[in-house]
C-alpha cells in the first residue's frame, strides 16, 4: 500500500515545534533511543485487512480490531476495545440487563425481583389484582389428601422445630456461665524467615521461631466496648404497591377526623396563652344543655306566697294590737276623766251625782243621758220646776263648757300622742328638754341674766371624771383620744388573784423572800465609784444635788416639821394633776418617766408630803 | 372478566344470625376474646385490666383475673398446655395458668402495646405483634428467650395468623401490608400490598385445608388471598363502609365481620356474597359512639359467635333455627 505521505505533497512548513531534544545533555539519553527506534521504525503488520476485502474476516479479539471500531459489513456481534460486552457476569455492576420471561416478553419487573427479592415471591403484575376463584376449593377432601397433608405438617413442624430449638440453645447457652469459651492455653511456636536477610535485620540469623499464645482474658472484666445499636437498614428492596392510589380525602372525612389538640385544664408547659373560649372547649359545655329543676321556680313561689302571708299576717295583728291599745287607752280616758268630773263636781258643788259622763264619742247619747237625767230631774222638778229650769239652763251651760274643754283636751293628748309616737318635738317640748348651755348659746336665756338669781348649770358637766385634767393639750396638738380605749384596770384586777402561799414551807413567806430581795447586797457594789455617792433609785432632775448641809444644820428635822406644816400637809386638791394616764407635756415634748402613755397603771412609788 | 362472572360460584344460603345473649360486666371495652379448645368457656380481655372467664352454656362468669395494668388486647388458649396468653397496653405478655390460675410467666421484650397474638398450632410456640411494628416469635417453655424478633413492618403488627405448615405465620399490619413469613429463618418470603388502608383483621379456615386461603379486612374492603403463595383472589362483593375491627369464619363458610360503627355483616366465605347485615345498638347508658365491635370469635364448633364491644358488653349470636330460604334472603 502507497503511503500516504507518497500521495500528498510535501508540507511547505517545517512541522519542528517543539524543543529539540538532541541538544538537550538529559534528554540526549533517553530519545537518542527513541530517535534510533523511530528511525529504525517497523512498520508493524496491520491485522484488519483493507475495505471491500474484508470476506471472511471476523475479529474476535480486541487485537483483531486494530485500532479502529467495528466493520459494519461483518454481520456478527463485535466487542471492539471490549466495550458492549454483557456485565451480568461481573460484579459491582449497577446495570440490570433486560431479560425475557418465559412467554417472550420482557420482563419488566426484573428490578423489583433482584437481590433480597429473587427469594421472595413478588407480585408486580396486573393478573395478581384481577379476581380469581380457586378451582379446587369445590373439592372434597380425600383421605389421601389428609393423610398427605398430615405428612406435610409434619415435616414442617419437625424442621422448624429443629431450626428454633437450635436458636434457642445458642441463646440459653450463652446466658450460662459454665458455657463460656475456655481459652486454650497452649502456645504455637511458629517458624518465621524473614525476606530481607542482611547483617542489619535480625542479627544474621535467617529464621525466627515466635511463640503465639492467647493473651489471657480477665473472667470478670467487664466488656471494654459499647456496643452501640445502628439502626437496620430496611431489608428488602420496595415491593410493587398492588392497588389504586388512595382516593383523595373528602372534606367531610376531613372534618370528622378531626381531632382537637389537648388543652389541659392543669398543665401547660410550653405557657401557651390560650383564649378562654378554647380552654373551656375541652369541658364540654357547649354539648350539654343545662337543665334546671323545676323545685327550684316552686321554691321560689312558695317562698313569695309565704312572705305575702306573713305580711297579712303581722298588719292584721299589729292592726287588731292597735285596736286594742286605742280601746284601753279610751278606757283609762274615760275613768281618769270620770275621776276629774267627780273631783270638779265636788268643786263646784250641786251637781247630778249620777251624771257621769263616758266616752267623748258619745256625744249622740249625751241627749239621751241627758233625758235619762231630766228623767229623774224632771221628776225632782215637779217638785222644784222653777228652780230646776234654770238649774238646767245652767247645767247645760256648764256641760256644753265641759263638753268643749274636754274636747280641747283630747285634741290635745291625741296631738301628743301622735307626736310623742311619731318622734317630733313640738317647739315647747323641745324647748324644755333644752340645757341651760345650749339655750345660752340660741340665745334664748342669756348668761347670767338673772342677778343673783338661781344659776343654772349644764348637766353635762356635773359628775365628770376629768374635768381640768382632760385634755390640757396646746393647739397644735391633735389628741384625738382624751381617754385610752379600755379603762384602767385597777390594781387588784381580776388578772391575778393571789392564792394561798402553797410554797410558803418551801421557800419562807411573802414576808420573808421580801426581806431577802430588799436586803440582798448582790446588787450594790463593793466599792463605789469614786467620788460618787450612792444613790437608791433614778434621779428625777437632771443634776442631783446633795443636801448634806441642810441635814448636818437641821439634825432633828425642825424646820422640815415647820415647813410642813405651812403647806399644810395633804391637802384634798393635791393630787388634781398627778392622777390619770396623761401627762402634761410642754409643747410638743415629752418628759422623762414618761413611757408611752400606756392604760395600764403602774405602782408609782411616791415620795410622801 | 365474563369467564370469572359466569363461573363464579353461587352463594350458599346460610340461615340469619340473632343475638340472644348479652352479657354487661366489664368495666370497659371488651378488647379481646378466645375460646377453650374444649368449648366449655371463653375468655374476654378488656379496658378495665381484667380477663373474665365466662361459662360458654349459661353466660355465667365463673372467674376474674386481674394482674394487667393496661388494657388487655389480645388473648390466646393454648390447645395443648393448660395456658391462657394475654398481652396489653402494658407491653406484658403474661402466661396464665388455669390450673393456678395466676400468672407463672411473662415474656419481656415488647417495646409497645402487644397488640395481637396467635399460638402455633404445632409448635410450642407464641408469636405476638404489637405496636413497636415488630412480631415476636417466643418459646413458651422460656421466659425470656425470643426466638425470632420478626422484622419489616413499618407500623403496628395489628393481626396475626398461625399455620402449621408455610407460611407459618402470617401478619397484617398498619402499614397496609401483609407479610407472609418462613419462620425457621425469621425472614419474610412474601409481602402483599393489596390494601389501601391498614389491616386489622386476617382470619382462616379452622380446618388445615390444603387449599387453604385467608382474609384480610381494612377500611371498607375485605380480600381474600390463596395460600400457600399468597396469590390474590377476590374482593368481598360488597363494602361494608366502616373500618372492620375483626373477623372469624366458621366451618360452614360463614364468615362475620365487625366493624367500629357496629355494623355486624354476615357473608359466605366461598363466594364473597353477604347475606346479612345487622347493626349492634350500644346498651342503654351508654353513648352513641360507643358502639362498635372490638373482637369476635366462634366457638370451636361453629354455632356459636362472641363479639366483644366497645360499650362494655359481650353479645352472643346464634343462627335462627326456624329460618328458611323461603322466609329469609
Amino acid at each position: 500500500m502507497t503511503s500516504l505521505k507518497e500521495l500528498i505533497p510535501p508540507p511547505t512548513a517545517s512541522t519542528t515545534t517543539y524543543y529539540d531534544h538532541s541538544s538537550d545533555p538529559w534528554f540526549r539519553q533517553r530519545f537518542s533511543s527513541s530517535e534510533a527506534e523511530r528511525s529504525a521504525a517497523v512498520v508493524k503488520p496491520n491485522p484488519v485487512p483493507q475495505y471491500l476485502k474484508r470476506q471472511g474476516f471476523v475479529p474476535r479479539k480486541v487485537e483483531d480490531f486494530g485500532e479502529g471500531g467495528a466493520f459494519p459489513e461483518i454481520h456478527i456481534a463485535q466487542y471492539p476495545l471490549g466495550m458492549g460486552r454483557d456485565k451480568v457476569s461481573k460484579p459491582g455492576t449497577k446495570i440490570l440487563p433486560v431479560s425475557v420471561d418465559a412467554n417472550g416478553e420482557i420482563a419488566y419487573d426484573a428490578i423489583v425481583k433482584q437481590n433480597e427479592n429473587s427469594r421472595k415471591i413478588v407480585y408486580s403484575q396486573h393478573k395478581d389484582i384481577v379476581p380469581k376463584i380457586l378451582k379446587d376449593a369445590e373439592e372434597e377432601m380425600e383421605e389421601d389428601e389428609d393423610e398427605e397433608e398430615q405428612k406435610v405438617i409434619e415435616e414442617t413442624t419437625a424442621e422448624t422445630k429443629a431450626a428454633l430449638e437450635k436458636i434457642v440453645n445458642v441463646r440459653l447457652s450463652a446466658a450460662q456461665p459454665k458455657n463460656v469459651a475456655k481459652q486454650s492455653s497452649e502456645s504455637q511456636y511458629i517458624k518465621y524467615k524473614p525476606s530481607q536477610k542482611s547483617e542489619a535485620f535480625n542479627s544474621g540469623a535467617k529464621e525466627r521461631i515466635i511463640r503465639m499464645m492467647e493473651m489471657p482474658v480477665d473472667p470478670l472484666e467487664p466488656p471494654k466496648f459499647k456496643h452501640k445499636r445502628v439502626p437496620r437498614a430496611s431489608g428488602s428492596p420496595p415491593v410493587p404497591v398492588m392497588h389504586s392510589p388512595p382516593r383523595p380525602v373528602t372534606v367531610k372525612d376531613q372534618q370528622d377526623w378531626k381531632i382537637p389538640p389537648c388543652i389541659s385544664n392543669w398543665k401547660n408547659p410550653k405557657g401557651y396563652t390560650i383564649p378562654l373560649d378554647k380552654r373551656l372547649a375541652a369541658d364540654g359545655r357547649g354539648l350539654q344543655d343545662v337543665q334546671i329543676n323545676d323545685n327550684f321556680a316552686k321554691l321560689s313561689e312558695s317562698l313569695y306566697v309565704a312572705e305575702q302571708k306573713a305580711r297579712e299576717a303581722v298588719a292584721m295583728r299589729s292592726k287588731v294590737q292597735k285596736e286594742m291599745l286605742m280601746k284601753e287607752k279610751e278606757k283609762k280616758e274615760q275613768e281618769l276623766r270620770a275621776l276629774a268630773q267627780k273631783a270638779r263636781s265636788e268643786r263646784t258643788g250641786a251637781a247630778p251625782p249620777a251624771a257621769v259622763p263616758m266616752a267623748s264619742d258619745r256625744t249622740a247619747m249625751d241627749t239621751d243621758i241627758r233625758g235619762d237625767y231630766e228623767r229623774p230631774t224632771r221628776e225632782k222638778e215637779t217638785e222644784y220646776p222653777k228652780e230646776t229650769r234654770e238649774e238646767r239652763e245652767e247645767k247645760m251651760r256648764r256641760e256644753k263648757i265641759r263638753e268643749e274643754r274636754r274636747k280641747e283636751r283630747e285634741r290635745e293628748r291625741r296631738l301628743e300622742a301622735k307626736d310623742v309616737a311619731m318622734g317630733k318635738k313640738s317647739k315647747i317640748t323641745r324647748d324644755r328638754d333644752r340645757d341651760i348651755s345650749e339655750k345660752v348659746a340660741l340665745g334664748m336665756a342669756s348668761a347670767g341674766a338673772g342677778k343673783g338669781g338661781e344659776v343654772m348649770y349644764d348637766q353635762r358637766l356635773f359628775n365628770q371624771e376629768k374635768g381640768m385634767d382632760s385634755g390640757f393639750a396646746t393647739d397644735d396638738q391633735y389628741n384625738v383620744y382624751d381617754k385610752g380605749l379600755f379603762t384602767a384596770q385597777p390594781t387588784l384586777s381580776t388578772l391575778y388573784r393571789p392564792k394561798k402561799d402553797v410554797d410558803g414551807e418551801m421557800y419562807g413567806g411573802a414576808d420573808e423572800q421580801l426581806d431577802k430581795i430588799m436586803k440582798t447586797d448582790r446588787f450594790k457594789p463593793d466599792r463605789g465609784f469614786g467620788g460618787a455617792a450612792e444613790r437608791a433609785g433614778p434621779r428625777d432632775r437632771p443634776v442631783e444635788f446633795e443636801k448634806d448641809a441642810v441635814e448636818e444644820a437641821d439634825p432633828f428635822g425642825l424646820d422640815q416639821f415647820l415647813t410642813e406644816v405651812k403647806k399644810g400637809g395633804k391637802k384634798a386638791l393635791d393630787k388634781v394633776g398627778t392622777g390619770g394616764t396623761m401627762r402634761a407635756s410642754a409643747g410638743s415634748s415629752m418628759r422623762d418617766g414618761y413611757e408611752g402613755g400606756s392604760s395600764r397603771s403602774r405602782i408609782g412609788f411616791e415620795r410622801g408630803r | 372478566m365474563l369467564d370469572i362472572t359466569r363461573n363464579w360460584p353461587r352463594p350458599v344460603w346460610h340461615s340469619p344470625w340473632k343475638i340472644y345473649r348479652v352479657i354487661s360486666s366489664h368495666l370497659g371495652r371488651v378488647r379481646s376474646v378466645a375460646f377453650d379448645p374444649s368449648n366449655r368457656w371463653f375468655c374476654t380481655g378488656s379496658a378495665d385490666r381484667t380477663i373474665k372467664i365466662w361459662d360458654l352454656a349459661s353466660g355465667t362468669l365463673q372467674l376474674s383475673l386481674t394482674g394487667h395494668v393496661g388494657q388487655i388486647r389480645s388473648l390466646a388458649v393454648s390447645t395443648r398446655q393448660p395456658y391462657l396468653f394475654s398481652g396489653g397496653d402494658d407491653k406484658q405478655v403474661k402466661c396464665w395458668d388455669l390450673e393456678q390460675n395466676k400468672v407463672i410467666r411473662s415474656y419481656h421484650g415488647h417495646l409497645s402495646a402487644v397488640y395481637s397474638m396467635a399460638l402455633h398450632p404445632t409448635l410450642d410456640v407464641l408469636v405476638t405483634g404489637g405496636r413497636d411494628s415488630l412480631c415476636r416469635v417466643w418459646d413458651i417453655r422460656l421466659k425470656n428467650v425470643q426466638v425470632h424478633v420478626l422484622t419489616g413492618h413499618e407500623d403496628t403488627v395489628s393481626s396475626l395468623l398461625t399455620r402449621p405448615t408455610d407460611p407459618q405465620v402470617i401478619s397484617g399490619s398498619h402499614d397496609t401490608t401483609i407479610k407472609l413469613w418462613d419462620l425457621r429463618r425469621g425472614k419474610p418470603f412474601s409481602t402483599l400490598t393489596h390494601h389501601k388502608k391498614s389491616v386489622r383483621a386476617l382470619t382462616h379456615l379452622p380446618k388445615l385445608d390444603r387449599g387453604n386461603c385467608f382474609a384480610s379486612a381494612s377500611t371498607n374492603t375485605i380480600k381474600k388471598f390463596n395460600l400457600p403463595r399468597g396469590e390474590f383472589l377476590h374482593n368481598m362483593l360488597s363494602q361494608q363502609k366502616s373500618i372492620i375491627n375483626a373477623m372469624a369464619v366458621n366451618e360452614d363458610g360463614v364468615m362475620a365481620t365487625g366493624g367500629d360503627n357496629g355494623s355486624m355483616w354476615f357473608w359466605d366465605w366461598k363466594s364473597g356474597h353477604n347475606f346479612q347485615q345487622s347493626q349492634t345498638i350500644a346498651q342503654p347508658g351508654s353513648l352513641e359512639n360507643e358502639g362498635g365491635i372490638d373482637a369476635l370469635c366462634y366457638d370451636v364448633t361453629g354455632t356459636r359467635l362472641v363479639t366483644c364491644e366497645a360499650d362494655k358488653t359481650i353479645k352472643m349470636w346464634k343462627q335462627d333455627v326456624k329460618a328458611t330460604p323461603e322466609t329469609h334472603l
